[in-house]
């Protein structure tokens, strides 16, 4: 019976030796390469990110610059309107 | 405790571990999974990227193009009355010199800016030719002297609302002197108000024991002399003392 008991037990511990292995033996993991690669790749999206939000805000501030120059712009082409009457009820 | 169990708790541990380790590190397909997730989020900020910078550089351009446009305005209202930006700048700084005097003069105290009459005349004066150039028909300029108008007419109306005048009569008839005429129930009904008078007269009384028939005098609002008129005063009356002359009431030859 001892001799049962003790084949069972040295059964299922190589079973849980020889499965440990396998989980971490037997699975497919990136290399380093590969890992910094992948590290790379995050960080020039966060660089294109910072880029991008930059730019929406030096876009932002053109836009206002037109605007402003348009504004301007259409004033002057009252204004011209305005003296051409004036003078014209001179 | 029994061997055998001890190295069944081993073997557990062991287990354990290798499962914990299989499951935090990243397997192969994960990492390709994060690849292509990532690649694609490059390639679309990438493309997001370039077409910002697109997006910038024509606004930039058309900002550029309506500067130039607004310049060429700028130019033909200019040309419209005869004049150039250089001569606008000019008017638009003589426009600016008449505000700040206008706004000086507007923080003075009523007996104050009597005082400074001519300086009204003159404002009056300067908006007066500015109105009479042609670039006033510039609505920039147009607004600007409107409303400069508006704070002449102010000072004008508190000036006329404080300054009554008196012609001086002769002596022979009417007795008129500074005292005299400041002891008038109908100018201050207070002979000791007389440098009031002078002072508010320096343009045409340099002695105030000498005035002059028809002379126009203005007489300042007020009931007690100002600083500088007491000052004057007490000038006056030091001079008198050391000519050691016979006391004289300022009198009308």
């Amino acid at each position: 019976m001892n001799t049962i008991k003790g084949k069972v037990t040295r059964f299922g511990v190589a079973l849980l030796f020889t499965s440990s292995l396998a989980l971490v033996g037997c699975t497919s993991h990136p290399d380093e390469a590969e890992l910094k690669q992948l590290d790379d790749l995050k960080a020039e999206v966060a660089s294109l990110q910072k880029e991008i939000s930059d730019k929406e805000q030096q876009k932002s501030a053109v836009d206002k610059e037109l605007a402003d120059i348009n504004a301007k712009l259409k004033k002057c082409a009252d204004d011209q309107a305005v003296v051409k009457q004036r003078l014209a009820n001179k | 405790m029994n061997a055998r169990v001890l190295i069944m708790l081993a073997a557990l541990l062991v287990f354990s571990i290798g499962l914990v380790m299989a499951q935090e590190e990243m397997t192969k397909e994960q990492w390709q999974q994060e690849i292509q997730k990532y690649t694609t989020q490059r390639d679309g900020l990438s493309s997001q990227l370039k077409q910002l910078e697109s997006d910038i550089n024509a606004i930039k351009a058309q900002s550029t193009k309506a500067a130039e446009d607004y310049t060429k305005c700028q130019d033909e209202l200019y040309a419209l009355v005869g004049a150039d930006a250089a001569k606008a700048a000019e008017y638009r700084a003589q426009i600016e010199a008449a505000e700040n005097k206008a706004n000086e003069l507007m923080r003075l105290s009523d007996a104050d800016l009597v005082a400074r009459t001519s300086e009204v005349e003159g404002l009056e004066a300067t908006v007066k030719n500015l109105w009479g150039n042609k670039l006033s028909l510039i609505p920039e300029f147009w607004d600007r002297l409107t409303a400069l108008n508006e704070k002449v007419k102010s000072l004008r109306g508190t000036l006329d609302a404080q300054v009554k005048t008196y012609t001086v009569g002769t002596w022979s008839r009417d007795r008129d002197c500074l005292w005299n005429i400041s002891k008038k129930p109908t100018i201050y009904d207070n002979a000791w108000l007389w440098p009031k008078i002078w002072q508010g007269n320096r343009d045409q009384i340099k002695n105030p024991d000498v005035i002059h028939t028809g002379q126009k005098l203005v007489i300042p609002k007020g009931n007690e002399l100002t600083s500088d008129e007491k000052s004057a005063a007490r000038k006056y009356y030091a001079r008198k003392a050391a000519a050691v002359a016979p006391k004289v009431e300022p009198a009308a030859k």
